[in-house]
């Protein structure tokens, strides 16, 4: 006796709720558990109902973006050309090679003491250190002892002296800039691929050995903007479902899906509340019913808008049946038919 | 009943000429009432506005306080007042026409140009480029297109028309405009707002029938009829007016003393001032929460509550009374759980059923079944008649006779809910569609709602106090829609991810446990009673010695055919052909998501796993309460051995935590990526003392025993869990707050009893007493501190998820599933060409792809 025709959606059926409440549910009971035991993980992002909120909210950047970076097919399984990626992807910062500095400023001098150590970790030669800082206009670097590189920087003012320092210090000796941290990692086919704490697509992308295909990160936007609408969607989904099964719940994918095409089937990233899908909607009062109801209202009676009363919330509000589920369809009974039936003569 | 037809609805602003077309009354007089307390004409009270006073006539329609809906009346500003919700449009307005001319700052030429362009800015980028058309060199930032025409005219210096220079336009906050630093009266805007010709306003996409700018400057006030704002006379016989006819009085007070001071010819000072509180009591009038306008507030101090306050938040018309309506028929109190119902049922107190009622609708057919209603002088019987020509009647014991001879076709009956009835059983919050679904009433006595404890899942209840609300469908339509598609039966499948959503609990595990355990037998007389007690009447197969196994009982219930097979470490449980013929049914298996009920679901079909739980519950139930099960203290209490082994592993741990803080003082602590040396040692300390709890779980599995009755249902997961019996009897393990270590507190220590930078585990909350031996001072404190924590993010927590929900249902709540599987939305736009891909439903998807 098993059932398995009919196991399409009954036209009508209000998806959208369902799979708002779907994801919403859980969304609730994630508070529940106290006693989760803290991973150590890798690489650092955020997680549970923060994190759904943050894709749902559409923020411009996630707080903790990641990247993971697969290298091109044939380079894959050779170690040292992957770590040959991973020295142009991390940012090596002039403070991170560096044991410590001194600086003077009234003779515009700082001396930075490097870190053999350090630097051999990202296979970097006092060298490039120096021609990078050079770089900088008015910057004047060489080697003055084993281990000391001597920056000289002219100014007028102090202020503008130690300002210029600080830059030096700051600034990408070798990398992309974003990318703060990244690791080389062993998949379970024995080929290597590097995560990342940080992300910049744009840039990454156009590194050498770089399988372009199998970029990953977790910036939505970011997605956005390098591949497209699509591939923005997929993330979307793919970070929603990652989530929610970290938290140890279950939900459809369908649903996870919807969200991910409501967010974006206008072609462009719209957040899921005031600013986004529900704000946006054709209905004044549907948004009114939302929030900022006042400022709805006036809007519409300057440039006169008509509600068309299409939507769940309008009917609610005029007291109509809405037009989804049993109320998307209509009965009708023929004439005829109701004329044959007669009551029991009794 | 359904409304009538609307197409749709319209927005406009009123013009003053439809407000004095709308208005029955002028009103001039600040005073509603006389001397004697009688409204007086032209005050605003006025009794052409309409009637709230039953027993009255309304002076305009002639109604009563139930027909007249009431009637608009006027006030005649003396001089123009700004409104205040749109003074941002006026202002833009303002920037966006010429001061001499009046004219729009854009040939239309210009306009057509700049469309485009700012119709790929909204769909596309943002902020990014910059627009360059003739002097427009502005970045975009703004989503209303309209909005954004209106602000890049902000940078045109000269009139493309007259050629006249532009002047700084600036808006104070709430009302106040200035050109050049002089201030623009309401009239000198009015003015120039009504030379705006139409053609211009439509080139920014204003509608001239609905708006004309002018209009934005109030010159005649709209007041609302008497029962938009009724009076209420206290116990003392005062009248207490309403908010809004308060503010009204300041209005026309004003108003009043500014025509008297202009009749006077008062100096301009003078004037300028009060026409400025006029504005105040206007702005204030719509808007009591503007920004930057002091609070217009009642006598008791308590601000008062206006226009936009009325429509506004979760307690506005909108949302308190639109959106969310009051309705009758329904009843609400505590629940409490009733095995003997099955999930399809609500058991309803006799009193709650004898004040709800179910529409009888008299036809031919059942005319002689509504007589016997009719007839009834107690419970089941008619609480009221409808006649044919809508009025209701009664039922009393005077007119039932009378009521009885002239029953027809075509009355409608008010019947009382009786056994079979359909109703909608909700708890709140309803987070998902299983929080509402109809039952099957059952009249029981008692004062509490009773449902089966199985379904108390999907509505997430409890029997602690809960109440749960009940709703009558009264439509035929309604009641069919409920029985056929909303009852538990129907929605048991979860739409979230198409699993059951109704499973056995506590101690109907632990009956399942005792009953299909290796070594549980029955003699004949125990068998048939437990068996009789669910409606079987037929025995298994006797094992040797004309006993009979837990599990052959069992397997009476199993459905024929049911193939099922798990083989775990922890359990196993083999079912061939609806016998088991090995392992232990466990919690997994039966409890909530259990395995065993879903493969029923999926094989069987909701009917048979229905029946199939229903007598599993009571034969589990049935077996419990022979058997019996209780705990005690002494199912905590520790051997020595036990102790000896705690001591171990607190040595352990301890020594392991000393272990990282000595190779973090040495410096050869490696720092977790991310994070620096001092937060890597937090964190791998918390990690290492949480892992005390492990350790005490694994001495217990080694040295407690089913005999153990704490133990046992916590092993078999009736109720409780391990943990809880680990922090009972062992010790209660690391604290945390906000997911770390206590940290913060005294100088360099969490509690003044212990020594600056004391780096052992108990100075930052490590527990090592049990809630058995009792908890040390300095741990007593930690173990608040948890507790506290733990709450305040529980309560912030449910507030975060709670709008989440609400902004999730509001974004998507009008997409649907259209004939051919797409999914759409309100406006019809195409959200997903075949729904999930596939087009499946998510109840229906494991039978159609499996696990």
């Amino acid at each position: 006796m098993k059932q398995e025709d009919n196991v399409s959606v009954a036209p009508g059926e209000a998806v959208g709720v369902v799979a708002a409440q779907s994801i919403g549910e859980p969304g609730t009971q994630m508070v529940l558990r106290t006693f989760h035991t803290a991973g150590i993980t890798s690489v650092v992002t955020t997680k549970g109902l923060p994190r759904i909120i943050e894709i749902v909210d559409a923020r411009k950047r996630p707080k903790f973006p990641i990247m993971r970076i697969w290298p091109e097919k044939e380079i894959a399984k050779r170690y040292e050309k992957v770590r040959e990626i991973w020295r142009k992807v991390e940012e090596v910062k002039t403070s991170a090679v560096i044991s410590n500095f001194e600086e003077d400023l009234k003779a515009g001098t700082m001396l930075l003491h490097l870190d053999r150590e350090k630097m051999g970790l990202y296979e970097l030669s006092a060298k490039t250190i120096i021609s990078k800082i050079s770089k900088k206009e008015g910057t004047d670097a060489s080697m003055a002892g084993d281990d000391i590189i001597k920056v000289k920087y002219k100014a007028k003012s102090v202020e503008a002296t130690r300002k210029a320092f600080v830059e030096i210090l700051g600034m990408a000796i070798v990398g992309i800039k974003g990318i703060i941290k990244a690791n080389v990692q062993q998949a379970d086919d024995g080929s290597f691929y590097i995560t990342t704490s940080g992300s910049n697509m744009e840039e990454v992308i156009n590194v050498e050995g770089v399988d372009k295909d199998m970029l990953y990160s977790n910036d939505i936007f970011e997605v956005y903007r390098v591949y497209g609408i699509e591939a923005a969607r997929n993330i979307i989904a793919y970070e929603l479902t990652e989530v929610i099964k970290d938290e140890g719940f279950t939900v459809s994918q369908r649903h996870i899906a919807l969200v991910a095409d409501g967010m974006t089937f206008t072609g462009k990233i719209k957040s899921i509340g005031r600013h986004g899908v529900a704000g946006e909607k054709e209905s004044v009062f549907a948004r009114a019913a939302y929030e900022e109801t006042v400022k709805h209202f006036t809007n519409a009676s300057f440039f006169g808008e008509r509600d068309m009363l299409k939507g769940v919330a309008e009917n609610i509000i005029i007291g109509k049946q809405i037009g989804l589920g049993t109320g998307l369809v209509k009965l009708e009974v023929k004439k005829e038919d109701l004329k044959k039936i007669k009551p029991k003569n009794d | 009943m359904q409304a009538e037809t609307i197409d749709y609805i319209k927005f406009s602003t009123i013009s003053p000429l439809l407000i004095k077309k709308m208005s029955v009354a002028k009103l001039t007089t600040s005073d509603p009432y006389n001397e004697d307390g009688y409204p007086i004409d032209g005050g605003l009270m006025d009794q052409r506005l309409g009637v709230i006073d039953p027993g009255l006539k309304c002076k305009t329609c002639g109604g009563r306080a139930k027909t007249c809906q009431g009637h608009f009346g006027h006030i005649e500003l003396v001089r123009p007042v700004i409104h205040p919700e749109f003074a941002k449009t006026i202002f833009l307005l303002l920037q966006s026409t010429c001061a001499s001319c009046h004219r729009l700052l854009l040939t239309e030429a210009h306009v057509n140009e700049i469309r485009p362009v700012i119709k790929e800015f909204v769909s596309g980028e943002e902020e990014v480029s910059t627009v360059d058309i003739g002097t427009l060199t502005n970045t975009i930032s703004e989503q209303d297109s309209r909005m954004l025409l209106i602000k890049k005219l902000k940078a045109v210096k000269k009139c493309p028309h007259c050629e006249a220079v532009q002047p700084k336009i600036k808006l104070e906050r709430p009302t106040f405009f200035y050109m050049n630093g002089n201030k623009l009266k309401p009239d000198e805007i009015r003015d120039w707002l009504t030379k705006i010709p139409d053609g211009d306003l439509k080139l920014l996409g204003i509608d001239t029938t609905a708006t004309r700018p002018e209009w934005l400057i109030l010159t005649t006030l709209l007041v609302p009829p008497v029962n938009v704002r009724p009076s209420i006379t206290l116990e003392s016989g005062e009248r207490s007016e309403d908010d809004l006819t308060h503010k009204l009085v300041d209005i026309l007070r004003i108003n009043q003393r500014l025509e008297q001071d202009i009749d006077a010819g008062a100096p301009q000072i003078i004037i300028d001032d009060l026409w400025e509180l006029l504005q105040y009591q206007v702005t204030t009038y719509f808007n009591n929460e503007t920004p930057g306008v002091p609070v217009a507030r009642h006598k008791s101090t308590r601000p008062l509550k206006t226009l936009a306050q009325r429509l506004k938040g979760k307690e506005g018309r909108l949302r308190y009374n639109l959106s969310g309506k009051r309705v009758n028929f329904s009843a609400r109190t505590v629940i409490s759980s009733d095995s003997n119902l099955t999930i399809n049922q609500v058991g309803i107190p006799r009193r709650i059923a004898e004040n709800l009622t179910v529409p009888l609708y008299v036809t031919l057919w059942n005319i002689d079944e509504a007589k016997k209603f009719l007839e009834n002088k107690e419970y089941p019987t008619i609480l009221n008649v409808i006649m044919k020509d809508g009025i209701r009647k009664r039922v009393t014991e005077v007119n039932r006779d009378e009521l009885l001879k002239g029953l027809a076709p075509g009355q409608i009956l008010e019947r009382q809910l009786v056994d079979g009835d359909i109703a909608l059983f909700n708890r709140q919050p309803t987070l998902h569609r299983l929080s509402i679904m109809a039952h099957i009433v059952k009249v029981l006595p008692g004062r509490t709602m009773r449902l089966n404890a199985a379904i108390a899942l999907p509505y997430n209840a409890d029997f602690d106090g809960d109440e749960m609300n009940l709703h009558v469908p009264q439509s035929l339509e309604a009641q069919a829609e409920a029985r056929y598609l909303m009852q538990p039966k129907d929605q048991i499948l979860s739409p979230k991810d198409g699993r059951p959503m109704a499973f056995l609990q506590e101690d109907e595990i632990l009956g399942i446990y005792f009953l299909t355990k290796d070594d549980t037998y029955f003699n004949k007389e125990d068998a048939c009673s437990l068996l009789a007690n669910i409606g079987i009447y037929e025995l298994p197969k006797a094992s040797k010695g004309g006993v009979y196994s837990g599990k052959a009982v069992f397997s009476m219930l199993l459905p024929k055919g049911l193939e099922f097979r798990v083989t775990g470490k922890d359990e196993k449980a083999v079912i061939k052909d609806g016998e088991l013929e090995d392992g232990t049914i466990s919690e997994k298996m039966v409890g909530t998501g259990g395995t065993l009920i879903a493969k029923v679901f999926e094989d069987f079909g909701s009917d048979v796993a229905i029946k199939f739980m229903s007598q599993m519950s009571r034969l589990a139930l049935g077996l419990v309460l022979k058997k019996g099960m209780s705990i005690s203290i002494k199912d905590y209490y520790n051997s020595e051995a036990m102790n000896q082994k705690r001591a171990e592993i607190v040595k352990t741990i301890e020594a392991k935590a000393r272990e990282i803080v000595v190779k973090y003082k040495e410096k050869k602590l490696e720092p977790l990526p991310g994070y620096t040396r001092k937060e890597t040692l937090e964190l791998v300390l918390m990690a290492q003392l949480e892992e005390a709890r492990r350790l005490g779980e694994n001495e217990l599995n080694e040295f407690s025993s089913v005999k153990n009755n704490a133990f046992l249902i916590a092993k078999v997961k009736a109720r409780g869990s391990i943990l809880n019996y680990v922090q009972t009897s062992i010790f209660l393990g690391q604290q945390s707050i906000r997911g770390r270590r206590p940290s913060r507190g005294f100088a360099k220590r969490v509690l003044p009893y212990f020594r600056k930078g004391d780096t052992s585990p108990d100075a930052k909350g490590f527990i090592k007493s049990s809630f058995f031996d009792g908890l040390k001072p300095t741990e007593f404190y930690m173990h608040a501190m948890g507790a506290r924590d733990s709450q305040m993010t529980k309560s912030l927590i449910t507030a975060v998820s709670g709008y989440l929900q609400r902004r999730l249902v509001n974004a998507m709540q009008d997409f649907y599933v259209d004939k051919n599987l797409s999914v759409k939305d309100a406006s019809g736009a195409l959200v997903q060409i075949l729904y999930g891909g596939d087009g499946v439903d998510p109840t229906k998807e494991y039978i159609k792809y499996g696990k």
